[in-house]
């Protein structure tokens, strides 16, 4: 009965033996691994694992040293590493048949074999394979004697004599289980040498040698003492209780026992008070997680609420720059607008003023005709035939003046409506100078003004006809005006262009200011300044030949001098031979 | 040489008075005035016409361009026309250009652009251009007429009437039984548009009409011609003498 009792508390001192050896070892042990296995680091699930595994991320460390493994190779040391990772990992997560596995295919010349030793030590310990495990402690001692570090080989020696206990070897528990305690006590871990000294205790009561377990048992509780550690304490005292108990010394046993209720009873507390911190935490970590949730969902408002901004934003951003566009083109289209309707109100104003200007100079032509009949008819009743004569021929005069007015307004008025037939065609100067020419006979007979046109048969030109009669009749009409009686005038050709023909009509009349010339060579000059009543028109006529020779896609000019004489020079395209 | 047989259509009996006194002055034979379109198509079928001045609106509507359309559609019917118009219509024109060849002229017109308005119908017309204003050409050739620039005015000869051409560098005379005259046209053209069954070239300098000829005598090299008349035939030309023996 005690001994079972005793044995309890033996398999219960287990894990913290095995833990507590741990916690020295394996950050040693860590570091020379990553040491050695350094060269491996550039294979990336390799270092993956080995990160995880330093971690003690064992899930992950499984992962990548399988992926890691799948990767065919010929480096067996590198195998082993691999496999020695996935090994330990599943020792880790108490899986110990696959770690077992793993730790078997681990080929003896990898650098850590000897560590694989102990592990497989401890399985089999774990899998109540003692003498298995026995053998992999005494190969690891073998192996590892040298590099064995003092709190490793303690908690070696320690689990060699459990299992050695566990077998019944007592003799042999007992050598392992004083190195074990030896060693311990060298290296002042008193906790595990309180439990050192715990199975010594039992290792000398199992065989019924109480005088020698006692003084173990007592030195075990004294340790406790010293600890704060509750299950020692708590282990001990119940120790002493049964071992006082045996010993029938029931005083000292009841003592022992109300110790042990206590220290129990505070474990009890610190598991109680854990639990309530168990769940306080639970609370909390749940109110954390309300709290996480809460933000989660105030998170995803936000992210909703920044995205409805951010389309809005851009939304109106679009929006923005089609209304900078469409504006933009409003001030453009509104620009050209306005210089359309500058140029229309010139334009306008410009036909306003030719329409005064026309309608003055045929009224006062009409005027002069109605004058004149009226003394025509005067000299019709006295019968004074020789004036009728000279008052005929004014009359015929002011009627080709207003003639001449009026075919200029009608041209005038279709070149800006477009209506007038227009039709590019090659042609002989000659002819159509003859042709305008022959109407001003009787004119230039009447001033007694020589006529000469010594223009080439062979020229041609290319032009509209009717444009081109109409340029000539008004070069014409002016030449004789601004002529005195017995000029001359003369229509000739000068070549100066490959390309264009040049027709000077030449007059020996008055001539023109510079100011006066400039004037007329302007692109809308209309010439309203009425200087000379008697010979300066409206300047329609001028302002027709401009345009007709532009529309013939030809050039005008004028030379002349004032008192001497002028020279209009139309420039026209030469029909190509 | 004949005068030009011209039909005038135009509604305004003022302006064609105008016209015919100019016409008639420079030798033109005016076959008659049409004031409608009715009249016109009449006058234009019963009379032999060389050349037609048509004033484009009659009453106010453009009958004249509807005649010029009339007649274009009979095959062979068409002559020279010269389109007189007050108006600077676009469309009216454009209209008239279908009826091509044409010659327009603008009102009021002064003799000079008659004239030459109905000589440029005639050239346009029988396609051949810038004949009678050059100095080197008088003479533009159709298929029965050669119309003859004399003087100011144009003239036509019957081309059965000559008998034979006598070539003379760039001079021809041409000779027919009544009369004698001197055109200006060159060989070449003038062999290219006469008809070359009807007119046979004898001789570098001579073109014989094979109807006018009444004798060949190859021994002497000599063609006897209607009217007494006689043409060289030289080696080059001798084969002449079978076409006109199988004609025969």
């Amino acid at each position: 009965m005690n001994i079972k009792v005793l044995f309890l508390s033996l398999l219960l001192s287990f894990p913290s033996i095995l833990l507590s050896q741990k916690q020295d070892t394996t950050d040693l042990f860590k570091r020379a691994f990553k040491h050695k296995s350094k060269k491996y680091i550039k294979e990336s699930n390799f270092q993956k694992a080995q990160s995880f595994y330093l971690e003690k991320n064992w899930d992950s460390t499984l992962v990548y040293s399988m992926k890691q493994l799948n990767i065919p190779t010929n480096d067996f040391e590198f195998k082993n590493y691999c496999h020695y990772l996935r090994g330990y990992s599943f020792y880790r997560k108490s899986l110990y048949k696959e770690a077992q596995e793993e730790f078997s295919n681990i080929t003896n010349k990898f650098n850590f074999y000897e560590t694989v030793k102990k592990h497989l030590g401890k399985i089999a310990l774990k899998n109540k394979e003692y003498e298995k495990a026995i053998k992999h402690f005494v190969e690891y001692q073998k192996n590892a004697s040298s590099k064995l570090i003092i709190s490793d080989k303690g908690s070696v020696e320690h689990n060699i004599g459990v299992c050695y206990l566990q077998l019944k070897k007592f003799d042999k528990a007992e050598y392992y289980f004083i190195e074990s305690s030896k060693i311990k006590e060298r290296s002042k871990d008193t906790l595990k040498l309180i439990s050192s000294y715990g199975e010594i205790a039992n290792l000398y009561y199992n065989q019924y040698k109480d005088d020698l377990a006692i003084p173990y048992f007592q030195k075990a509780y004294e340790l406790s003492k010293k600890t704060n550690d509750f299950n020692s304490k708590r282990r001990t005292a119940r120790n002493m209780a049964v071992v006082e108990e045996n010993r029938k010394n029931y005083k000292l046993s009841i003592v022992y026992r109300k110790e042990f209720e206590k220290w129990k009873d505070s474990l009890n507390d610190q598991d109680k008070i854990w639990e309530v911190a168990e769940l306080e935490k639970e609370f909390a970590v749940k109110q954390k997680q309300n709290e996480v949730n809460k933000l989660e969902a105030e998170n995803k408002l936000k992210v909703a609420e920044r995205n409805k901004l951010l389309y809005s934003a851009i939304g109106l951003l679009l929006l923005l720059v089609t209304g900078g566009y469409f504006y933009r083109e409003k001030i453009k289209s509104n620009k050209i607008i306005v210089a359309q309707k500058a140029t229309l109100d010139e334009l306008n104003a410009t036909k306003d003023k030719l329409f005064s200007i026309v309608s003055h100079d045929l009224r006062s032509s009409v005027n002069a005709l109605k004058t004149s009949n009226t003394k025509l008819q005067e000299s019709l009743e006295t019968k004074n035939f020789t004036e009728l004569d000279t008052q005929l021929n004014t009359n015929s005069a002011i009627t080709n003046g207003a003639y001449n007015l009026l075919d200029n307004l009608l041209n005038w008025a279709l070149l800006q409506t477009e209506q007038g037939y227009f039709e590019i065609t090659s042609m002989r100067v000659f002819v159509i100078v003859e042709h305008v020419a022959y109407n001003y006979k009787p004119l230039l007979l009447d001033k007694n003004i020589s006529f000469e046109n010594t223009v080439t048969k062979k020229d041609f030109i290319d032009a509209d006809q009717e444009s081109l009669k109409i340029i000539l009749r008004n070069l014409l009409d002016n030449a004789i005006k601004f002529s005195t009686e017995n000029g001359s005038i003369k229509v000739y050709s000068q070549s100066t262009n490959n390309n264009f023909y040049e027709l000077v009509i030449e007059d020996t009349g008055l001539g023109m200011s510079e100011s006066t010339r400039l004037e007329l060579l302007k692109e809308t000059a209309l010439l309203s300044k009425k200087e000379n009543e008697d010979i300066i028109g409206t300047g329609l006529g001028m302002q027709l030949v401009k345009q007709m020779i532009q529309k013939n896609s030809g050039k005008f000019n004028i030379e002349s001098e004032l008192g001497k004489g002028t020279k209009m020079i139309v420039s026209l395209p030469k029909t190509a031979s | 040489m004949d005068n030009i047989n011209v039909l005038i259509i135009e509604d305004t009996k003022a302006e064609s008075d105008a016209l015919v006194k100019v016409l008639n002055t420079n030798n033109y034979n005016i076959i008659g005035i049409a004031t409608s379109y009715k009249d016109a198509l009449d006058l234009f079928y019963n009379n032999k016409i060389d050349i037609v001045v048509i004033d484009i609106f009659l009453n106010g509507n453009p009958d004249g361009i509807t005649f010029a359309e009339t007649i274009n559609v009979v095959p062979d019917a068409s002559r020279p026309f010269v389109f007189l118009t007050s108006s600077t219509d676009r469309k009216i024109f454009e209209r008239a250009k279908l009826t091509q060849p044409f010659s327009f002229l603008m009102k009021p017109f002064n003799e000079l652009e008659i004239l030459y308005a109905m000589e440029m119908a005639v050239e346009k017309f029988y396609a051949q251009n810038d004949v009678f204003l050059s100095d080197e050409e008088d003479t533009v050739i159709s298929k029965d007429y050669m119309f003859i620039k004399k003087g100011k005015s144009l003239k036509k000869v019957l081309l059965n009437d000559i008998i034979y051409i006598d070539v003379e560098e760039k001079y021809c005379n041409i000779i027919t039984e009544k009369e004698k005259f001197v055109i200006l046209i060159s060989l070449t053209k003038i062999l290219d548009l006469l008809d070359n069954v009807m007119f046979c070239r004898t001789h570098r300098n001579f073109i014989v009409n094979t109807e006018k000829i009444q004798e060949i005598v190859p021994a002497d090299n000599l063609i006897l011609l209607a009217g007494g008349h006689k043409a060289t035939l030289s080696d080059t030309y001798k084969t002449i003498i079978k076409k006109i023996r199988t004609l025969k």
